[in-house]
């Protein structure tokens, strides 16, 4: 729930305090001390949501050693700004760039298969790595204190972020090659033209549109282009 | 007969509380991805007796809105809203007719939807910066319970959003798909038409977002291997992707190796 409260100005700051609330209380039971650490966590915070587990579990070791007097000087202020941003890219990259992506193609083209089950493929996958990951990381943080050398030698999301998109690319191009075995629904009304011709057909309609997304179309624009075009096929009775 | 029937008023209140909460998965809870269309579409569907029609709907929504990233402060389309919208207006906009020109019609009016979501977003997120004013602890007061309430609290506005959107725009919808119904046959084959073709529109944004090359090569190795061995060869569907997908995964690891 780091983001309950998400705002522009402060983004994810209240819930990075308050998600560090159980522990400030555990550790600190003097109410002014409490207070000043409250007050501390409510300095600016925003990462991507995932990553932010480690930058949790790495402030709750240095309070911990902070509390306890072991490590007075801990900057949990310091580590924090300098997880936060690089944490940030990395997460986008792996999470919303490149694993959501993958899940959905793959339930794309399950769905396509004609499967019902396409959601159930989507959550798997994606929960099976985004749960893991987000556990595991509370306690990475916790263990290294948010060293971050020790988060990119556990995990390259770098790697696997690339593998991830090329894999993604594959299972849609290999969709794009099924278009005349597609479901019902989304099969289409070309009789004349052979399966081969339909599936080169589809495969150049998507890279036109490519073109047009990179020369500064949005998919909404295109969306109400495409539309367009099929009233405008539909009264000269191609369809 | 009437738009507004009790049931249809019923289905519009149990939609907009559905998609309220469904839609608090998108940002302000849990991100599990409950609320993505390709989710939240078949269950509005299942919810209103429809579950296909909910599943065609996200399906293409996602493919259309996958790459559409909440980076930094940018404020994307709340494909959430647009899916359960689009798949309740379909559902309950179609009574019994034939559903996919319905399907096409309420997926062209998600992008009039569209600016509407995200500026209600962009209004939530300026709002929820008074939380931050509102939670900073204050001496003699229960340490904590500010901020606990502060910022619970967000969960509520995040939802109120939602809810109400859902129940303005839902009956707007409604109006519209019973227009719809009244126009030429070609109209409705045009929009069966293009349902067929968004999956393709879909594929094409998210390849733009994935490679910096308009015909990727493994965009290329895919296809030529699908329409290899599933139309040639007439292997199961399924089984081509697997194939696919094993094949680039060679080929990236050879690479890999060599590198």
């Amino acid at each position: 729930m780091i983001q309950a409260s998400w705002s522009f100005d402060r983004m994810q700051t209240l819930g990075f305090a308050y998600a560090m609330l159980p522990a400030l209380r555990r550790l600190y039971p003097n109410g002014d001390e409490l207070t000043s650490r409250i007050n501390l966590h409510l300095e600016y915070f925003n990462t991507q949501p995932y990553l932010a587990s480690f930058i949790l579990g790495a402030a709750v070791r240095l309070e911990e050693g902070r509390a306890s007097g072991r490590n007075r000087d801990a900057d949990v202020r310091g580590m924090k700004a300098a997880l936060m941003a690089a944490l940030g890219a990395l997460g986008d990259s792996f999470f919303w760039g490149a694993l959501k992506p993958f899940a959905v193609a793959a339930a794309v083209a399950v769905f396509l298969a004609g499967l019902w089950w396409a959601p159930l493929v989507f959550l798997v996958i994606y929960n099976i790595w985004h749960v893991g990951l987000r556990v595991w990381l509370l306690f990475l943080g916790y263990e290294s204190g948010g060293d971050a050398v020790s988060l990119v030698a556990a995990f390259n999301f770098t790697k696997l972020a690339r593998n991830l998109k090329i894999m993604s690319l594959s299972l849609l191009g290999g969709i794009l090659g099924m278009l005349p075995l597609w479901r019902a629904e989304f099969r289409l009304p070309v009789p004349v033209a052979g399966p081969f011709a339909i599936a080169v057909g589809g495969l150049a309609a998507t890279l036109g549109m490519v073109l047009l997304l990179r020369a500064g179309g949005t998919p909404a624009k295109l969306m109400f282009g495409l539309a367009v075009v099929c009233v405008v096929l539909a009264f000269l009775g191609a369809v | 007969m009437a738009i507004f029937d009790t049931k249809t008023l019923t289905d519009i209140i149990l939609v907009a509380l559905a998609g309220g909460i469904i839609g608090l998965d998108r940002t302000a809870a849990g991100q599990f991805m409950f609320s993505q269309p390709i989710v939240a579409g078949p269950l509005t569907g299942w919810m209103l007796g429809d579950a296909t029609t909910g599943l065609i709907i996200g399906i293409v929504l996602e493919l259309i809105w996958v790459m559409d990233i909440p980076v930094g402060t940018f404020v994307p389309a709340d494909s959430t809203i647009l899916a359960v919208w689009a798949t309740a207006v379909a559902v309950l906009g179609s009574a019994g007719r034939e559903p996919l020109p319905v399907i096409g019609f309420s997926l062209l009016l998600t992008v009039a939807l569209i600016p509407a979501t995200m500026r209600a977003d962009g209004f939530i997120r300026k709002w929820n910066s008074r939380l931050a004013a509102a939670a900073e602890p204050t001496p003699g007061e229960h340490a904590g319970r500010r901020l606990s309430r502060a910022h619970l609290s967000g969960i509520a506005v995040f939802f109120l959003k939602s809810f109400v959107l859902y129940l303005v725009l839902l009956p707007l919808g409604l109006i519209a798909a019973h227009l719809f119904s009244g126009l030429p046959m070609r109209f409705q084959g045009s929009m069966s038409l293009f349902v067929k073709l968004l999956p393709l529109l879909g594929i094409a944004s998210v390849v733009r977002r994935l490679s910096i090359k308009t015909a990727d090569g493994f965009l290329l190795i895919g296809f030529v291997t699908a329409a290899t061995i599933g139309l040639a060869l007439r292997a199961g569907f399924l089984l081509v992707m697997l194939v696919a997908a094993t094949a680039t995964w060679v080929g990236v690891k050879y690479r890999e190796g060599r590198s």
